[in-house]
This record gives C-alpha cells, structure tokens and sequence, in this order.
C-alpha cells in the first residue's frame, strides 16, 4: 500500500500546491492524445517523479499490481470476438494504447502520495479554495483522517458481531440491511458527540490557515505542471 | 497596539450537518473497505453505495454532496480510503477502470438529494416517501452508471457497450442495496434524523 513516507528528498521539498497542479497537469496530459511517442513522453516524465522521491519504480508497480492486472484484462476483453476469427488484434492495441496511458498518472501519483503528508495536502486544498467552502473542506479532510479509522473499527465490529451470531446463515439483505443500520446508528452517534464538541469549543469560520510558502524551487515545478495542463492543445 | 478580530462563529444547525458531512464520509470510506463475498460466479456485494445513499437522503443535495466530496478529497490526499486501501488521484482516475464510479457517487449523491428533499435544505427522513426515496435513489444509481460506464470505457479504450456488458452484472445488487436503503429508512431507523 502506497503511503507517505518522511523523507528530505527533493520532491517531499516541494509545496504541496506545486506538486498537486503536477499531477493534475500529468493526468490531463497523459489522457490527452493516445499515441506511442505521447505515452513514451509521459512515462519518462513520471519516471523522473519517481526519482525525484527516491521511489523505485518496481516497487510502485508491485503497489499497484492489482489495479495494473485488471487494467491488462482490458486489451483482451477489447479484442475477443464471438465467432471467427474470435481474436481481433487492432481492438485489443487500441486498448491496450488506452491503458497504457494510465501508467504514467498512476507513477506521479504514486510519487505525490509517498512525498506528501495528508496534512499538507488538507492545507493546499484550504488555501486553494478560499473563504467558507475552503474552511469546510479543509478542517472536514481533517476530521474525516481522524475519524475514519474509528469507523471502519465500528463496521467490523458489528460485521464480527453479525458473524459470532450465526449471521452468515441468514439471507444476504438481513445480514445486509443489519450492518448497514447498526453502523450507520454508530456513526450518527458519533456525529453528535462531534457537533457537542464543536459548539462547545466556539467552532468558527475564522480560518487558520494551515502554515504553507512557495519557495524558488516550487517556480520551476508550477511553470512544468502548468505547461503539462495546456500541452494537450499544442497539435501532435 | 492590539488588534480585535470578531470570531464569526458556526450556527449549530451548519455544525450538524457538517459533522453528519464528516461521519458520512468516514462511513464511505470504512464501507468501501467491506464487501460480502456471494457463491459461484457472483460478484461480491460491496456496501459502499450505501454512503451515497445516505448521504443523499440525510443531507440533501449540499451537504450530501460535501460529504462525498471530502470522501474523495480525502481518498486523493493518501488517506486508504479507497475499495482494498487504495488511495490517490491515479487511483480516482484509473481505479480498475472503475474510477468514474467514484466521481459517480459525488454526482449521485447530489441527485439523490435534489429530488429527495427540492430544496438545498434537507427535510427529516422521515418525511420523505417510499416513492420520493424510490425515485431519488434510482436516479443517484443510474447517474453513478452513467458516468462510470462512458469513464471506463475512455480510461480502458474499450467500446461503450462492452463496457456496459462487463457492469451489467452489478445492476441487480446494486438495486437491492437501494431497496434496503428505503427499508432501512421505513424501519424508522433514523426517525429524528
């Protein structure tokens, strides 16, 4: 599983607003024209991402080696034919083109993630999106990192609980309609416990705003990400 | 000199639904992680669009939205938020050529909550009726296919069609998720919600 790492490499240097327009600039870039030369490009690009947060770049495959099998499905289910000549190579290249574009978004995401605490990129989304829907989502992003591990502890609970009670020999909607009930009763108790807290501490829309400085490295870094979002317009 | 700043502090009935927004999300989130696995050849019933489903009918269109919004933000930032752990925006987009469906649950779960409640204010649940809820939650389905089926078929470059093909076959569970989700709701579970 691909998580953040602590590191002193140059891209967990980087601004976490320089690096998201990257990746966004990488994706829009990637998908934009399904060409071989276009694919080698980008993939180039993400592998120096890679380098640029010390990643090995068979690590990462190995990461992703589920979403990667299923994705490689693609160009045979795209290229079988019911009746002669049950195989059609051009639909399955075509596909297989597609999917190919995706490597290059999955490797500077896997760069981001490894580089780039989730706090920092609560941060940016507060500073990106100014006024109340920035500080909603922001302090929301936060609260849902924290609560999230308690909740998904709560729904296995009740999905043990469910089982330790003869459970799985009850029809799929009961059992169904039981852990959705008894988790969601949980979480919206959870959820009042959390709006007493808030009101109880003044919680206001006053922002403050998570600490965040480009500095000169992140220029460089913001004018490739910017070029990488508008290059699909530039004719191949 | 000392400088004064009012504090503009948050009503509590935006604190309710932004805590509810919060839980939602964590819920999604910690749903995506379960899934019942069914005999033979049947695709394991994964509970996640319970989230959407919710959200939708608790929230309303807005904080419905926000909920899934910060499940998908959250999921980008690196938090294992995703179906199996996954997290990242390579992950939103790609996912296993499923990544639309989770763009599909945001868009969903707006939809769901428009109809359900007409209005950005969310009624309590238990004013909403059996083919008010019917009506929303189908619609929050066929949005979430009609945007994952047209994403996948771009991310994978597969024909539409065999894109629909390869979905068909959780169509079915995904409508009896929904006809629990109003029994839920009619078993007057959230009465007071």
């Amino acid at each position: 599983m691909l998580s953040y790492r602590p590191g002193s490499t140059f891209a967990h240097r980087l601004d976490p607003r320089s690096k998201l327009l990257v990746q966004f600039g990488l994706a829009i870039a990637a998908v934009a024209h399904p060409t071989l030369p276009w694919l080698v490009g980008t993939t180039a690009f993400a592998l120096a991402t890679l380098a640029a947060a010390r990643l090995s770049p068979l690590a990462v495959l190995h990461s992703y080696r589920v979403v990667l099998a299923v994705l490689a499905l693609a160009p045979v289910v795209a290229g079988v034919v019911l009746g002669p000549p049950w195989f059609r190579v051009d639909p399955a290249l075509r596909s297989a083109l597609h999917v190919g574009r995706i490597l290059p978004v999955l490797l500077v995401s896997a760069a981001y993630l490894t580089s780039t605490p989730v706090r920092d990129t609560r941060a940016a989304v507060q500073r990106l999106i100014p006024g109340k829907p920035g500080q909603i989502l922001g302090t929301g992003m936060a609260l849902v990192v924290r609560l999230f591990p308690l909740v998904l502890a709560d729904v296995r609970e009740v999905r043990d609980a469910i089982h330790a009670r003869g459970g799985e020999a009850r029809p799929l909607r009961d059992r169904v309609r039981l852990l959705a009930v008894r988790s969601l009763e949980r979480t919206l108790d959870r959820s009042d416990r959390l709006s007493v807290a808030l009101r109880a501490r003044c919680f206001a829309w006053n922002p403050t705003l998570p600490p965040l400085a480009f500095e000169r490295r992140d220029y460089p870094v913001l004018a490739v990400g910017i070029a990488l979002a508008v290059s699909p317009l530039v004719p191949v | 000199m000392a400088t004064e700043q009012s504090v503009d502090l948050v009503d509590d009935e935006t604190v309710g639904l932004f805590t509810k927004a919060v839980l939602l999300a964590a819920l999604t989130a910690g749903l995506a992680q379960i899934s019942i696995p069914l005999p033979g050849p049947l695709v394991p019933f994964s509970l996640q669009p319970f989230g959407m489903f919710f959200a939708g009918l608790l929230l309303g269109p807005l904080w419905g939205g926000v909920a899934l919004l910060l499940y998908i933000l959250v999921g980008i930032a690196g938090a294992p938020v995703f179906s199996n752990a996954n997290a990242g925006l390579g992950y939103v987009i790609a996912g296993q050529g499923t990544g639309g469906f989770l763009v599909g649950f945001l868009v969903g779960a707006v939809v769901a909550g428009a109809i359900a409640h007409r209005s950005i204010a969310p009624k309590p649940v238990a004013d909403l009726s059996v083919p008010v809820q019917g009506v929303a939650l189908t619609a929050a389905v066929a949005v979430v296919y009609a945007i994952g089926i047209p994403w996948m078929s771009f991310v994978t470059g597969l024909p539409l069609s065999r894109a629909a093909a390869l979905m068909a076959p959780y169509i079915p569970p995904d409508l009896l998720k929904l006809g629990i989700a109003i029994a839920i709701v009619q078993g007057g579970y959230l009465a007071g919600r």
